[in-house]
């Protein structure tokens, strides 16, 4: 995702990368990019809570108005109030084999 | 929390399965295209990567490798209209509420509000992960889809990995 924003800007339009990932993102250097610091599956917050779905939405869209700094990652305020692990279901070796 | 190191936690994870470090793209500076106009005057387009697929397309293959295939998603699609197939996060909370992880229903508010000029006539669900050609994606699939966004006119893109 991180190069296909990279793609997407160099073709001349704005883009924001919402992120999970941290270490991930910071690699790839998409042109902005927001790390929140929820499980991979809450980028924008918990379900049916639409308040901090749009703030995040909103900081996100906020970032490609306000920032020219190439490569810039900001962390947006936020507590996910509990502890949460990396998580990936075993993949099927056969499927790991594919090429 | 201090944020996980997805990284090692994958190296880790691939490593006790004999496979040698996936070979992360790495850049140390990047491309910058400033924003001319305000948020205001904006049309606003977003993409997932998250397995996300109306329920009227097939689901997504989760364990797929270089799966190039990328959904056109109407503008005004029911957000209660997706299912998700993706094993490499917890989706049950965007099962439950897709604008957890793709918050189509919040951009359009945007725009009903004013914030935002407008909602482009298409998102976009694709670039799920594990692909490994991605030269392919540089130079092929990537561009193509930029062609598609200029063409409609998109002022702002937003991208959610998952």
């Amino acid at each position: 995702m991180g190069l296909v924003c990279r793609v997407v800007e160099a073709a001349g339009i704005p883009t924001v990368c919402v992120s999970t990932g941290r270490d991930l993102t910071a690699l790839v250097k998409p042109p902005r990019s927001l790390f929140v610091n929820h499980p991979m599956g809450n980028p924008f917050g918990r379900p049916n809570d639409g308040k901090a779905q749009t703030a995040i939405l909103r900081a996100a869209l906020n970032l490609v108005a306000e920032c020219d700094e190439p490569g810039a990652l900001i962390d947006f305020p936020t507590d996910w109030g509990e502890s949460f692990e990396f998580r990936v279901r075993e993949t099927p070796k056969e499927y790991q084999l594919k090429t | 929390m201090d944020p996980i190191r997805y990284v090692d936690a994958l190296a880790e994870k691939y490593g006790t399965m004999g496979f040698p470090p996936y070979d992360w793209s790495q850049y140390d500076d990047a491309p910058l295209t400033p924003l001319n106009k305000p948020l205001t005057d904006c049309t606003v387009s977003m993409l997932t990567s998250g397995g996300v697929s109306q329920c009227s397309m097939p689901a997504w293959d989760p364990d797929a490798r270089n799966d190039f295939r990328l959904d056109e998603i109407p503008a005004d699609a029911d957000s209660g209209g997706f299912q998700i197939h993706d094993s490499y996060y917890d989706h049950s909370d965007a099962d439950t509420d897709l604008n957890c992880v793709f918050p189509i229903d919040r951009l359009r508010e945007l725009a009903a509000a004013g914030e935002i000029g407008a909602v482009a006539p298409r998102f976009w669900s694709g670039f799920m992960g594990r692909i490994y050609k991605r030269r392919a994606v540089l130079e092929e699939y990537a561009p193509a889809m930029a062609m598609t966004l200029k063409a409609d006119g998109v002022d702002i893109f937003v991208a959610v990995p998952a």
